[in-house]
């Protein structure tokens, strides 16, 4: 009787203290991660979420960084920013993490860099891409891993002046989400353009709200405006209802059907399998079959093996992330000195999937925005991603400075 | 401005004005029946579009079909939706506030069953055959599945207008929405009547979202999309008026239509202007006959 309380005592004993033990040895870096889990862009933080895991599997299986080990906590960010708000401040004060991390929507991505700067806690933005977080809204520990909204619009534009030596065009029209994704690629598409030199004249704008289910009567609207270019600026889910509803009213054989921030998206690709129309000039932040290099085909290959589905762009931003916290802390050897790890962000070099050779992606010191190749390409019938049945080829590659915003504006911009 | 481009607007806006109608007259029948409002009506409208994506996409049935069972399957979760969870809150103090609650607790629920087990990509539904492409009218171009979508409205509306009021069934729908314990002192089963229409009002909902599928892309999150246009129609139609709905809907669709193509860049805002000066002169509902405006 005695001794099996003795052995009972025992085992409370290990249970109690043992975690704590083995806590107090382990060096872990914590990653405080929000991503939207519902709703339309559920897929986007789903995808992302499967990413980072793969990514610290990766690392952690090399043995960590700097001896650390990687641990990540993820959190339904609701895509609502006042939520997203207090779940980082959680995060900060309670899990004590060293880096916020993640975010679909721009407007959560606006609201936790506040909370970024006031706590001097890093945050790796790794998809929203409003040109404010890394310009205006500019703060020292916010650091963005994936491309803006103004380098695809710069390629676009760069796409654009290409083709009118081509295939003369004069007009276009725009089409995109009612809120800051939607209206700032209005505006620096046509910024481009002037910049660039090319001489256009914009028909006509539509801006229905994101999400909005019926785009007939913007259709029909459309082919009356008769545009040569129909630039688009959706998003998701958006493009697959445009793409199918324009379709049959024939909108693609009158206009070039131009989306080069997301309108390449896999995602939109697969939904829409052998109804995808050819000829789209599309582009997206990283694509399955583009650059045809080692890195980028394991990465495509693994995400399929672990979740079943090719990744969406949204998964290699989230992946970026990852490596970009584990090079930095390499760098700095712990992940406790903030000041320096921001040191070791301005700068860094991180080879990427989306890298085609000869490229290393890097994190612009002054802006903290990083800084990558964009590939533009057009719709052709390929099955090699099922289920999608056509993809993009026929690229058009544009070097990774040329999509930089001139020195002026990006010093006007951080100043406001 | 030339004729072909307002006649070609006037039928976007007839399209648009279908599926709006189809959706909201779901919403409005269980309204007008039970006085439930049921912000879940959407999530009927999510399901019946993924049943039909399993239906036809995964298993291969013919579109038509596939559609019709995708509302029946929609039909059958709404009642018993119906039947287990919305009953025990009828007759509590402030029911308004409970429906609404609980409503919107579907809607989480089912956006989560639908992720977890279709997954959160997107999911397309192809057009039937022989309704690919589009005819042509002077310079007038309407797509023929947009058509067909018209027609099954009309259909809708008259099979219902049939139903209200031509039969036993129907008269016994339009008596409990005036008084629910009288009709149950003469014999009628009155949860029942209910259930059943719930069931097909869930049903309507869940064959919209089948129908408008090969249009619209089948995500989690669809249903609370097209619910804030639906509540708008049954607004302007009269909560609980099924034929205002249909007014409600053919005059929301080419509102839109023209102002997208007058002021693109407000036309979103034209909708609600539409509704806020209803609920402020005409709350009853634009169509609301006499008789309704006094109850």
């Amino acid at each position: 009787m005695k001794s099996r309380k003795i052995a009972l005592w025992i085992v409370l004993m290990l249970v109690v203290f043992l975690p704590s033990l083995g806590f107090a040895q382990e060096k872990v870096i914590r990653i405080g991660a929000l991503y939207p889990m519902t709703g339309r862009s559920g897929l986007y933080g789903m995808d992302s979420v499967a990413a980072a895991e793969m990514a610290i599997d990766e690392i952690n299986a090399k043995g960590g960084a700097a001896g650390y080990k990687l641990d990540i906590i993820f959190t339904d960010s609701k895509s609502k920013p006042a939520y997203a708000v207090r779940v980082a401040e959680r995060y900060i004060t309670e899990d004590k993490v060293h880096f916020l991390f993640g975010v679909v929507s721009s407007a959560v991505g606006l609201a936790v860099t506040e909370i970024s700067r006031q706590n001097k806690v890093i945050f790796i933005g790794t998809d929203h891409a409003a040109t404010e977080l890394t310009l205006d809204n500019f703060q020292p520990y916010y650091f963005r891993v994936s491309n803006n909204t103004f380098q695809s619009m710069t390629a676009g534009a760069l796409y654009l002046k290409e083709l009118q030596k081509e295939k003369p065009w004069k007009t276009i029209s725009y089409i995109g989400p009612d809120y800051a994704y939607g209206h700032s690629q209005l505006d620096e598409i046509q910024y481009n353009l002037k910049r660039f030199g090319v001489d256009f004249q914009l028909v006509s704008k539509y801006l229905p709200k994101l999400y909005e289910p019926d785009y007939t009567s913007f259709i029909t609207s459309l082919i009356k405006d008769k545009p040569d270019v129909l630039v688009s600026g959706f998003w998701g889910g958006d493009t697959v209802a445009f793409i199918k509803q324009a379709k049959a009213y024939g909108l693609f054989e009158k206009m070039l059907y131009f989306h080069p921030d997301a309108g390449g998206n896999y995602e939109v690709m697969s939904a829409l399998g052998a109804e995808m129309p050819a000829g789209l000039v599309l582009s997206a932040r990283h694509h399955n079959n583009w650059p045809d290099t080692e890195l980028n085909r394991r990465y495509v290959a693994e995400f399929k093996r672990r979740t079943g589905r090719y990744p969406t762009y949204a998964a290699e931003g989230a992946y970026a992330g990852i490596y970009a916290i584990a090079r930095a802390v390499e760098k700095v050897g712990t992940p406790d000195n903030t000041e320096a790890l921001v040191k070791a962000l301005e700068g860094l070099q991180i080879k990427l999937p989306e890298d085609p050779e000869g490229f290393t992606s890097y994190i612009d010191p002054q802006t903290h925005q990083i800084v990558q190749v964009q590939a533009i390409g057009v719709s052709v019938p390929d099955d090699k991603f099922p289920p999608a049945k056509m993809m993009l080829g026929k690229w058009k590659v544009y070097k990774a400075e040329d999509l930089l915003p001139p020195k002026e504006l990006i010093e006007k911009r951080l100043k406001k | 401005m030339d004729f072909a481009f307002l006649a070609t607007q006037m039928v976007s806006g007839f399209s648009l004005a279908t599926l709006l109608f189809l959706n909201a007259s779901g919403l409005t029948l269980i309204f007008g029946v039970g006085r439930i409002f049921n912000f879940a009506h959407g999530s009927f409208y999510m399901l019946g579009a993924y049943f039909g994506y399993q239906l036809s996409a995964v298993w291969g049935l013919p579109f038509w079909p596939a559609i019709l069972v995708a509302g029946a399957a929609a039909g059958i979760v709404g009642s018993a939706s119906e039947y287990l969870f919305l009953r025990r809150i009828y007759g509590r103090p402030h029911e308004g506030g409970f429906q609404i609650l609980l409503t919107y607790c579907l809607i989480l629920i089912f956006d989560d069953l639908v992720k977890m087990i279709w997954g959160s990509e997107y999911k397309s539904i192809a057009k039937p055959p022989g309704f690919l492409g589009a005819v042509q009218i002077g310079d007038v171009f309407i797509p023929t599945y947009n058509l067909a979508i018209i027609a099954v409205g009309l259909l809708v509306v008259l099979a219902a207008w049939w139903i209200l009021s031509r039969t036993r069934a129907g008269r016994i729908a339009r008596a409990s929405a005036v008084d629910r314990e009288i009709l149950g002192c003469l014999g009628v089963n009155v949860p029942l009547t209910l259930t059943v229409v719930f069931g097909l009002a869930t049903a309507l909902g869940g064959m919209t979202g089948a129908l408008a599928a090969p249009l619209r892309s089948v995500t989690p999150g669809a249903g609370i999309e097209i619910i804030i246009d639906s509540l708008i129609v049954v607004v302007l139609g009269g909560m609980g008026n099924f034929w205002g709905a249909w007014f409600g809907a053919i005059l929301l669709g080419e509102v839109n239509a023209f102002a997208v193509a007058f002021v693109p860049e407000w036309s979103s805002l034209f909708s609600y202007i539409v509704m806020v000066l209803t609920l402020i002169f005409r709350p009853e509902g634009l169509f609301a006959p006499a008789r309704i405006r006094k109850a």
